[in-house]
């Protein structure tokens, strides 16, 4: 099959730009501008009023309907014709997901009863989901290292700590626009990542890990150091204004959808990035860099394709967080950001395309479910928040010894197997 | 490589360290004052011996077993905690000798015994998958840190009380510098030896050394290489508890503490290369010295001791980039 006949990730975006610029286009064909705004926050807040118009139930039903009608001819594949057979397998299921997750915010509006633009249980999910869609874009950027190319980092944190960082210094203190800021960071995510493969991939394996571990600390000594303190605030951090379209406490529905879109983009690069050439010779890579390099490659260009990218990718989940919190601290810098993508990743699967979403979407969201759960267990409770390192610890673990593939992995070969048997 | 081309390395490397070691002493000269040079010195020992304790079995288990323990920094936390916990658990009259023998030894114990059911329940699966492995221990560092914040909460627990004959200070050439210190370095010098000479006197030492060249050739000789594994990896955890418990009267007991370290003793054993005995010791010593220096130079010119951990990476960076295997590493 060729790259061409895989449109399924296309597709989700199509229906994403629908979804989201659809209301503005409406908006500027129907609606009355609010004119006390300027820019684009005054077709935002028109565009807010086509999304969140009273007796809203039309685009909801439209919505729910548009994501059963998915998933059911996914399920029918091939039977169907033409239209089943584009939808045939793992490509439906990303179409259907997608979709649920355009949905979303309605169906939480619907369920607890409140407004999905206004404040109450919708909105404070929707802060939520665009952490999870974060957290999903570094699990899917390290994945990108770990699983596919076999390079273990342990300073991922750097470039997704940098990301939130540089977004709002170069705003706040170079007054630049938010375009440019986004831009810039971005465009320092490749210099610190060609940086870091020009000298550390001189080094091998093992030491490559602990290179870059040494790497990313030195940012997070830098950044709690009282030292800069005028410029980052030291261990406080500081916070920066951004634009008011891009305010998630004004309009946290858009920034709901640009965590989406920015997801879905995350994981089509990567996607397509393995299914070409050049991701062949990635994986080769990883499998054995002898014969790789035997067979002519220079896998060090290759292994450097493969850093900058999963840095761009990271330091774009970076600049995300740094523009939902407006504002970003050295925690961000800090080890927790390098091992909780390495677990989501180990615990979604490895080298798989869907696994490291599916791990950050079950552990964050089963750490938010879980936040004020106490268990007892005989005599002992534990609070489950507060106790939340732990388990993951314990998880971890387990998952390592047991359960190497991951889910998605695990899911995978036993569904081979089967197939296998059948046939 | 030719053995007589590693002798020459060595050689060379041992220079260089030399060197260091009196550029350094040279820019301790020129910079402080007579007193603050010889506490700067002293420091950047006793930190090397700090280092030492943990990188030691880092070092020697990787040669070994070829898994890099990053939960190691964890085991000097363990070992901090446990000599609390043996503190507190001796009865009312007990004098504060007894006390701290008994913790010393009851930290090193635990240390290695946690170690010993960790290599046997944790690691021996995982000898096919090497990368799990060493995500493996970073799991489980998290895990015993987490434990640890549980049972004694966030916040760290005040210095121990040290027995009154070390809980001096004493002056050097107009420099004040603590008697606890000189001790941790004792410790450490003591122990450096006694490793060496273990490893090159006994018929331990012997397969140890023999296993870190090839261990398959050991078990092939009819050794039960997996017991020394649990042993050697044992000893190294129980090295480290050892030492998180010589610094508990100093650093008190923190549930961040052994990550803390173990990024300098990472850093340690890269700079000796990775699986090389007297570089991660030479090593050990050296970083030490440049970060109390670099400490010393960054408090008195930008008041704030930032220099300190920076210097050491830099120093890391550099020694990688003129050799990628470390000061004393094999290809």
């Amino acid at each position: 099959m060729t790259k061409t006949s895989r449109p399924e990730g296309l597709l989700g975006l199509g229906l994403l730009a629908v979804v989201v610029l659809g209301p503005y286009l409406f908006a500027a064909l129907t609606g009355t501008p609010d004119e006390g705004l300027t820019g684009l926050a005054r077709w935002q807040s028109a565009a807010a009023a086509v999304y969140c118009a009273k007796g809203l139930s039309p685009i909801v039903w439209l919505l729910v309907g548009g994501v059963v009608v998915l998933a059911a001819a996914t399920l029918a594949g091939r039977r169907l014709g033409a239209l089943g057979a584009a939808l045939d397998g793992a490509r439906g299921w990303y179409l259907v997901a997608v979709a649920a997750l355009i949905a979303l915010p309605f169906l939480i509006a619907a369920g607890t009863n409140s407004s999905a633009c206004s404040r109450g249980q919708a909105f404070f999910w929707q802060a939520i989901f665009v952490d999870v869609f974060t957290m999903a874009i570094l699990a899917i950027s390290y994945n990108l290292m770990f699983g596919f190319v076999g390079v273990v980092s342990f300073g991922h944190a750097a470039f997704f700590g940098l990301g939130a960082y540089s977004v709002g210094l170069l705003m706040e203190h170079l007054g630049w626009p938010w375009w440019g800021a986004v831009l810039g960071s971005l465009g320092l995510s490749i210099v610190i990542a060609l940086i870091k493969g020009f000298v550390g991939l001189r080094i091998r394996g093992l030491y490559f890990a602990l290179f870059t571990l040494a790497f990313a600390q030195v940012f997070f000594l830098l950044a709690g150091n009282r030292l800069l303190v005028d410029i980052t605030g030291a261990e406080d951090g500081f916070t920066f204004a951004v634009p008011d379209f891009l305010n998630m406490t004004k309009n946290r529905l858009f920034f709901y959808y640009l965590g989406l879109t920015a997801m879905v983009v995350a994981f089509l690069v990567v996607q397509q990035l393995m299914r070409s050439p050049t991701g062949r010779v990635l994986v080769a890579v990883r499998d054995n860099e002898g014969r790789a390099q035997m067979l002519g490659y220079n896998t060090f260009q290759f292994k450097l394709i493969a850093i900058v990218m999963a840095g761009v990718l990271a330091g774009g989940a970076g600049v995300l967080r740094g523009l939902a919190l407006k504002g970003a601290s050295p925690e961000v810098l800090g080890l927790d950001f390098t091992m909780t993508p390495l677990i989501m990743t180990l615990v979604g699967g490895q080298a798989t395309f869907a696994g490291p979403v599916l791990g950050a979407f079950g552990l964050h969201l089963l750490e938010d479910f879980l936040r004020d759960t106490v268990v007892t267990l005989g005599g002992v409770s534990i609070n489950v928040g507060e106790r939340w390192a732990l388990i993951l610890g314990v998880i971890f673990i387990l998952i390592v010894i047991v359960f190497p593939y991951g889910v998605v992995g695990t899911v995978q070969n036993e569904w081979r197997k089967w197939r296998a048997r059948r046939s | 490589m030719q053995p007589t081309l590693r002798v020459n390395t060595f050689r060379q490397s041992l220079i260089l360290s030399g060197l260091f070691v009196l550029g350094l002493l040279a820019v301790n000269l020129i910079v402080f004052k007579p007193g603050t040079m010889a506490v700067v010195t002293l420091s950047g020992l006793y930190q090397g011996m700090l280092f030492f304790l943990i990188a030691a079995g880092m070092s020697i288990v990787f040669g070994l077993l070829d898994v890099l323990n990053l939960a190691q920094g964890a085991f000097f936390m363990l070992g901090a905690y446990a000599g609390f916990a043996i503190y507190g658990a001796l009865p009312a009259g007990t004098p504060i000798e007894a006390r701290f023998i008994a913790a010393l030894v009851g930290a090193t114990l635990t240390g290695g015994l946690a170690g010993a059911l960790m290599e046997i329940g944790l690691l021996r699966p995982l000898y096919a998958r090497p990368v799990y492995q060493i995500v493996m221990t970073l799991g489980l560092s998290t895990a015993l840190n987490e434990v640890v914040r549980a049972i004694y909460g966030p916040a760290g627990l005040v210095p121990i009380e040290e027995p009154p004959l070390l809980a001096t200070t004493f002056t050097i050439a107009g420099g004040q510098f603590e008697t606890y210190r000189v001790f941790i370095i004792a410790v450490g010098a003591a122990l450096m030896v006694g490793i060496s000479l273990l490893l090159q006197r006994t018929r331990l030492g012997i397969i140890i050394r023999a296993g870190v060249q090839d261990s398959e050739m050991v078990q092939a000789l009819g050794i039960n290489v997996r017991r020394i594994f649990t042993l050697v990896f044992a000893l190294g955890t129980a090295v480290a508890a050892l030492g998180g418990m010589t610094a508990a009267p100093f650093l008190g007991a923190y549930p961040g503490m052994g990550t803390d370290f173990l990024l300098v003793a990472i850093i340690v054993i890269v700079i000796g290369g990775m699986s090389s005995y007297e570089g991660t010791a030479i090593a050990s010593l050296l970083v030490g010295l440049t970060r109390a220096t670099a400490e010393q130079i960054s408090l008195q010119y930008f008041n704030t001791p930032i220099l300190a951990s920076v210097s050491i990476l830099l120093f890391m960076v550099a020694v990688l980039l003129i050799r990628p295997n470390g000061l004393f590493g094999r290809d």
